[in-house]
């Protein structure tokens, strides 16, 4: 078995001692980081998206799986200057205004970052300039949207006609999610997608995204 | 901390009981005062002889047993049989609670998978069922779940052995038309061990034979039974009822007049043969005063089991009741209700023997991708039956504790560690959210199982017999054919 199938194996099983001490022994070798990256640990990750898609593979094994991995990147980021990190793309997100729930919108967090996302998180009670100030200056390739009330639910359309009028709304997909939210309502406020739970978020980004 | 734990009870797995210890005598000494005072009609002249000589009161074909010959035989029959499978690992000891699920034997009819019409069933019914069973991991023995109806009928019985035996690994418990065809089926039996001492070494055949209530053992019945134990073959030897028919309506008269037969042939069996390995319990289903149907999936059938389960651990006998066979005629929802409660009680109450698993219609009709759907129950009975564990690291106050208030635990070792023994994963049903279940075209349990029972015979392969036994099995069936057309 090659050092990387090795590493990456490692990430499957979500062990992450094993990952540092293989990611050190490569870089003691003199492979290349962004190599360890690319062809070692993210093929890991993907490996365990490929198992979860299956039923094979749990949330909590995602989880782990994530975590390992971030011990390599650790070790391998600061070798790194001048090149920029790969990601599966950069997610800004939050629970609109009025709205203080975050349960399902944390799950959402955690299985995006599993996945590879870069996401930022803007908390609860978000009000429509701080998305839009946070699409300028992350330049994400998606925008998520959480609400659990029926009466919060009207700000996703507000912070949508928001990204319209300062002509961002072509730069970045928009995604909503919560309780009372549906399919139907996405369409309705021209949302690009509606996704029910964390692990349909992520694989939507994942398609938005191809 | 666990090395300063006094005085700490634990039950690790929840154990139902359904009446006291006084109750359970009460049964018992109504039993054998059935025994001693009404007696049982006997139409084997063995076991009539053997009962007289040993001081049974015997008029014609009726003895009359005291108590303390049954008490006397009970002592002798073992407390403890151990089963093995084809390849001789002792896989399914029968002792104190341990739960074993099969299905049971002789249905007349088949859904047909393809056509899902109902049909007779056939030879090919046994072969399919017997490697669908073999796949699935929680049956645990084998029965042969339809009738081979297409064969010759002196010695379908036969044919139904060899089907089973061919395509399973499994222990198997067979029914036989009479002692002769016992005897050629322990030597079919044989043939696929290596030979009779084998077979007796490790017995993986436990024949099915039973009196005919109300209190008559019949020649074949008990000359079946006593074959076997010739060749130290286990017997179950349990009458099959209708409460209200065949025994009084009332659960308690019904156990009672069951446990009566049992242990008279727990008598009959010692008498034979000291230390015969016997199973005693029942199918202690009430009719139903509508349609005059056999009871299967009521809870008055459970509620009896849960009883009967308790009398066998009195007695420290193994035995044989029966869930998952459901009144419904298709795999619907009460097909599920029926088999799921039947199935749960079961495995609480520690029965050995659970058999007619995956039963329709009364257990007249049999659907293969039920036997699939109940598979997954039982697997939920079993997980609910391995209890709570309350360890500190199950407890998880140093978790707790780690993700502090306002945390969460989905990212957390503790959760990756215990999340596959602490949430159990159903195989069939179904948890997807609505845009999931729809995005995998709204499929139903049984449309998974059904999938399941295709892709099994279409792929697997159960461990094979060895070299010659199949043309040696095929050999005993042709003999034996000859010698009942003349």
């Amino acid at each position: 078995m090659s050092k990387y199938q090795e590493l990456a194996n490692a990430v499957i099983k979500g062990d992450t001692q094993q990952v540092k001490q293989i990611t050190q022994q490569m870089l003691d070798a003199g492979e290349q980081p962004l190599a360890i990256i690319n062809e070692g640990l993210i093929q890991g990750l993907n490996e365990v998206g490929i198992r979860f898609k299956e039923g094979e593979m749990f949330v909590p094994e995602m989880m782990m799986a994530a975590q390992a991995m971030k011990g390599g990147v650790e070790l391998v980021k600061p070798l790194m200057a001048g090149t920029d990190m790969p990601t599966a793309g950069t997610v800004v997100i939050g629970t609109v205004k009025g709205d203080l729930h975050d349960i399902g919108k944390n799950l959402v967090i955690m299985m995006m970052e599993s996945s590879g996302f870069n996401v930022v998180d803007l908390g609860v009670d978000v009000p429509v300039d701080k998305f839009i100030q946070a699409v300028k200056d992350h330049k994400p390739q998606v925008v998520g949207m959480s609400a659990l009330l029926t009466t919060t639910m009207p700000v996703m359309k507000e912070v949508i006609n928001a990204l319209d009028k300062e002509n961002l709304r072509s730069a970045v997909k928009v995604v909503i999610g919560g309780a009372p939210v549906s399919k139907e309502y996405a369409d309705e406020i021209g949302a690009d997608g509606y996704a029910g739970d964390a692990v349909v978020a992520t694989e939507m980004c994942k398609q938005l995204l191809n | 901390m666990e090395k300063f734990l006094s005085n700490y009870d634990e039950q690790v797995t929840p154990r139902l009981k359904w009446v006291t210890e006084t109750q359970l005598e009460q049964i018992h000494y109504a039993s054998l005062e059935v025994l001693e005072r009404t007696g049982i009609k006997v139409q084997h002249p063995q076991a009539l002889a053997l009962l007289k000589d040993a001081g049974c009161m015997v008029k014609d074909d009726l003895a009359r047993i005291p108590g303390w010959l049954v008490e006397e035989c009970l002592r002798l029959a073992p407390k403890r049989v151990a089963v093995a499978n084809r390849l001789g690992e002792r896989v399914m000891p029968l002792e104190k609670n341990r739960v074993y699920y099969g299905t049971g034997s002789d249905l007349p009819f088949t859904i047909d998978i393809e056509t899902k019409e109902r049909r007779t069933s056939s030879k090919r019914d046994v072969v399919e069922a017997a490697k669908v069973m073999d796949f699935l991991p929680n049956y645990d023995f084998i029965m042969s779940y339809a009738i081979a109806s297409d064969t010759n009928p002196a010695v379908s019985d036969l044919h139904q052995f060899e089907a089973m035996t061919a395509n399973t690994g499994k222990p198997v418990i067979f029914t036989a038309h009479n002692a002769e065809n016992t005897e050629a089926l322990i030597e079919m039996a044989a043939a696929c061990v290596g030979g009779e001492d084998n077979l007796r070494k490790n017995p993986y055949i436990i024949l099915y034979s039973e009196p005919i209530s109300p209190l008559v053992h019949t020649l074949d019945g008990v000359g079946k039974m006593f074959k076997c134990f010739e060749y130290d073959v286990p017997v179950v030897y349990t009458p099959g009822v209708l409460a209200g028919a065949t025994t009084p309506v009332t659960k308690a008269g019904c156990i009672t007049l069951m446990n009566a037969e049992a242990l008279a042939g727990v008598v009959m069996a010692q008498l034979f043969k000291k230390g015969s390995p016997i199973v005693i319990g029942g199918g202690a289903t009430p009719m139903d005063m509508r349609t005059t149907t056999t009871l299967y999936g009521a809870p008055e059938t459970s509620m009896n089991y849960a009883v009967m389960t308790q009398l066998a651990q009195f007695y420290g006998l193994p035995n044989f009741t029966e869930a998952g066979c459901v009144n419904a005629p298709v795999p619907d929802v009460q097909a599920g209700v029926e088999a799921a409660m039947s199935i749960l009680m079961t495995q609480l109450e520690g029965c050995n023997l659970v058999h007619d698993v995956g039963y329709l219609e009364g257990g007249k009709t049999g659907y293969l991708p039920f036997l699939v759907i109940c598979d997954d129950i039982i697997d939920m009975a079993r997980y609910t039956g391995r209890g709570t564990n309350t360890s500190p690291e199950h407890l998880a106050v140093d978790c707790i504790d780690q993700v502090g208030p306002g945390g969460n635990y989905m990212g957390h070792e503790h959760t990756f560690k215990h999340f596959r023994q602490e949430i159990w994963n159903p195989r069939y049903f179904i948890r997807y959210h609505w845009e999931q279940w729809e995005a995998k075209d709204k499929k139903l349990p049984i449309d998974l199982a059904l999938e399941k029972v295709k892709d099994i015979l279409e792929k697997h392969q159960p461990a094979a017999l060895p070299n010659g036994a199949a043309e040696e099995m095929q050999a005993i069936i042709k003999r034996r054919e000859t010698e009942c057309a003349g």
